[in-house]
């Protein structure tokens, strides 16, 4: 048993980052990560942790300088948002495929134009085949549980795949939630120490970090990360129930369900929308219509699979999507889930929903018209159109 | 033979090491009695084909010279020559 | 030991073979910073020429004795710091982290990352071989490109005769940052090099030391690769590339040059200045005076 504290999604983030004992941090601000960072500057300026803190001048060298130390065999830790993800992508892609594991707290945020500063997940969303492991929290304990899982998960030698735990800008990052924070040294218990080897620049051990490589070779290391990512949802479920066994607490692994056992119509949801859509399924079941939720909580890697199973059966689903896919009308994760499904997608009456973007307010009348929509439809297969939500 | 599980690029099998000496047009080539010994031939050159020797004087090697010319260029005391590869000058 | 004594004692930490062009400025700065570096160094090398030569590896294949990665073209200074802090964290500050980088990768695209390593006063010594351009895509103008030169991108042209704007001096921006050393150095006067290269690793064990380098470049300036240090000489001379250094916020000029050459003897026999005219010849020239000048007086002398 923990600590019970009442933080925000950001000062959660900071706790368990920090309670993982990093060698470094690197800092930059962004609405709405900044205060994760400022929280853990409080904590090395305070001398509760030991760890580097670099004060960078972008999240180009924020990401630039935790793969420095990474290439040391260091344990790191940043976070950033929006504008910051797009503008370290350059180093952001390469740590992936450096095969340096770390993790770094992403509060959602809606890219520009237009002007934005609020929530939505495209930042997340438009990186998605950058390399990285991607989970949705869905709350503020999650937040915290996550962020110790995903070194635990980053640095598994069938991984070696950095981390990013994203959670929704403002309605997560601001908004205070009791929280169990682990206790130091059940954290210790749970996670062991850094260890990682496999690519410590070190003058006792001289090599070429990264040498120019030509095309055959690099399709060995592509293939490598692509089946590491496969290898990553067997280690997700598997620390989920080490973390179930550790602290009490089980999310599920890559995706969780809610009353999906008898559903016919299910939706699917991502991050903070969740609460709200288990809601709707509650309303809808008290009307009669057989609805059910699932969560998606790792995006990369897709749990193609899993998804499979849990839409086994249903007769309609539709996908809610904080962000959309430019060029086809539909949300990213709408996509995917369609293509797990592959040929036999077109069993269901499926469609996609999009809402939320720039922080605009996905309500719980919204998810019910899903869910009722989708009953409606359930006996005619086939793809339908896309619903927008359109506060007008 | 390191082992290669393809996780990172790594680069520690050897070095690589092209044969800069085929690019050679001219050969340096050194007058031992007008050689001074003052070692700025192997200070510019950029390939580090002039090597000091244990007598304390300095000798060009050929393996990966590339026949820049700055050591004859450079020499105060004229005591190294270009001579065209394979043939006379 | 002399300088000769102390590179002809160290060990080559570069493979013997590298695609550098015959006469090449930068692999001579590359070889003459890691021999006095020597073995205990991890080196930092981002894209461009010597990258391209093949000194960060290929396929499994080292290009150097000593560990070496290539980082991004903009974030050198940036990995280099996380290196850093990890090594001091480990109680390893014996080991010298450097850069040798580019201008491009220093003057330009990676200059937010450098200005900023280099304010936070980061334990390293970032040294640029200035060959005054992308050479190694072509030579393409840089911001360190002297005024009037041909390039790729600043061509000779009917209406517009090569680049246009004076060289940002690098050097004198970075050594108001507050870091521990910074100073200028020449492959032609490889006793100061030499003696810069050791105080710039001696001071990167208390904070950032920056080496600015000329480096001459025979295939993108065109001039015979044999006169690659009579080039550099004649910058030096000319007060185009003076010689000087800061330390402990004092600034000192190391090569007095009483007697300077005119900008006009510089240029002449380098082919990227052929089409100079006299008004782009004064201008370059009026920029040397000054900037000699500004450098005399921040001297004290």
């Amino acid at each position: 048993m923990g600590k019970i504290k009442v933080l925000t999604g950001n000062y959660a983030a900071a706790e368990a980052a920090a309670l993982c004992r990093p060698d470094l941090i690197a800092a930059y601000p962004i609405t709405p990560q900044s205060s994760v960072v400022e929280y853990l500057a409080g904590k090395v300026h305070n001398g509760e942790i030991d760890s580097n803190l670099v004060q960078v001048e972008s999240e180009h060298s924020a990401m630039s300088v935790v793969q420095g130390a990474a290439a040391d065999g260091g344990r790191v830790f940043t976070a950033t948002s929006a504008q910051g993800l797009a503008l370290m992508y350059e180093p952001y892609f390469r740590m992936s495929t450096l095969r340096l594991p770390m993790v770094m707290a992403l509060a959602t945020r809606e890219m520009t134009s237009p002007e934005t500063v609020w929530s939505g997940q495209q930042d997340a969303m438009s990186v998605r085949d950058a390399g990285w492991i991607q989970v949705f929290c869905d709350g503020n304990q999650e937040i915290v549980d996550m962020i110790i899982q995903g070194y635990m998960i980053a640095e598994d030698p069938r991984v070696l795949i950095p981390v990013n735990v994203c959670y929704d800008g403002f309605y997560s990052s601001h908004l205070t939630e009791g929280v169990d924070l682990p206790l130091p040294e059940e954290v210790d218990a749970f996670l062991p120490p850094v260890s990682f080897n496999h690519a410590v620049l070190d003058p006792k051990n001289p090599f070429a970090l990264d040498p120019l490589t030509p095309g055959p070779l690099m399709m060995k290391y592509r293939k490598s990360h692509l089946d590491a990512m496969e290898r990553a949802l067997d280690v997700i479920d598997e620390v989920d129930q080490k973390f179930a066994a550790a602290f009490g607490r089980s999310y599920g692994g890559s995706l969780s369900e809610y009353r999906t056992e008898d559903a016919d119509v299910v939706i699917v949801t991502i991050a903070g929308m969740t609460g709200t859509g288990m809601d709707a399924v509650d309303i809808a079941r008290d009307e009669g219509i057989k609805a059910g939720l699932i969560k998606l909580r790792f995006t990369r890697p897709f749990p193609a699979k899993r998804m499979v199973k849990a839409l086994a059966g249903k007769k309609a689903f539709a996908v809610i999507d904080r962000s959309v896919c430019f060029g086809w009308s539909q949300g990213p994760m709408y996509m995917e889930t369609k293509a797990s499904l592959a040929d036999t997608a077109e069993q269901y009456c499926h469609f996609s929903a999009i809402g939320g973007l720039g922080g605009a307010d996905i309500s719980l009348d919204m998810m019910l018209s899903t869910i009722r929509k989708l009953d409606a439809q359930k006996n005619e297969p086939g793809e339908k159109e896309t619903q927008w939500y359109m506060a007008d | 033979m390191a082992e290669h599980l393809h996780i990172t690029p790594i680069g520690n099998d050897g070095m690589y090491i092209l044969d800069t000496a085929s690019w050679r047009v001219h050969r340096p080539v050194m007058n031992k009695e007008k050689c001074v010994d003052c070692g700025m031939c192997l200070s510019y050159c950029p390939v580090n084909a002039i090597i000091g020797t244990a007598d304390g004087r300095f000798e060009i090697t050929y393996d990966y010279c590339k026949g820049c010319g700055i050591c004859a260029n450079e020499c105060p005391k004229g005591a190294i020559d270009m001579v065209l590869e394979g043939g006379t000058n | 030991m002399s300088y000769i004594d102390v590179l002809k004692e160290a060990k080559d930490q570069v493979t013997p073979g590298m695609s550098a062009c015959q006469g090449c400025g930068g692999e001579l700065i590359l070889r003459t910073v890691l021999k006095v570096a020597g073995e205990n160094t991890i080196v930092g090398i981002p894209p461009g020429c010597m990258a391209g030569a093949g000194v960060v590896g290929w396929n499994y294949a080292n290009g150097l004795h000593i560990p070496v990665h290539i980082p991004l073209l903009d974030n050198t200074a940036s990995f280099l710091t996380g290196l850093s802090q990890m090594y001091e964290r480990k109680g390893r500050s014996d080991v010298n982290i450097v850069a040798v980088a580019g201008d491009g990768a220093t003057a330009d695209c990676g200059f937010q990352s450098l200005s900023a390593a280099a304010e936070r006063n980061e334990k390293m010594l970032y040294v640029c071989y200035d060959n005054e351009g992308y050479m190694n895509t072509g030579y393409q103008r840089s911001s360190t490109t002297t005024k009037g030169s041909r390039t790729s991108t600043t061509p000779i042209g009917s209406v517009i005769n090569g680049k246009q704007q004076q060289q940002k001096y690098v050097p004198l921006i970075l050594s108001m940052h507050g870091l521990e050393y910074c100073a200028t150095a020449s492959p032609s006067h490889m006793a100061d090099f030499v003696a810069k290269i050791q105080k710039g690793l001696a001071a990167s064990k208390k904070g950032f030391a920056y080496l600015h380098v000329f480096s001459p470049c025979p295939t993108g300036w065109a001039y015979p690769p044999q006169k690659a240090i009579e080039v550099a000489r004649n910058a030096v001379k000319s007060n185009v590339f003076p010689l000087w250094e800061m330390d402990q916020d004092s600034y000192k000029i190391n090569f007095a040059n009483k007697n300077p050459i005119m900008v006009g003897e510089f240029v002449k026999g380098i082919g990227k200045f052929k089409n100079l005219t006299q008004e782009d010849i004064d201008s370059i020239q009026e920029v040397a005076d000054k900037r000699m000048a500004l450098l005399r007086r921040m001297a004290g002398n």
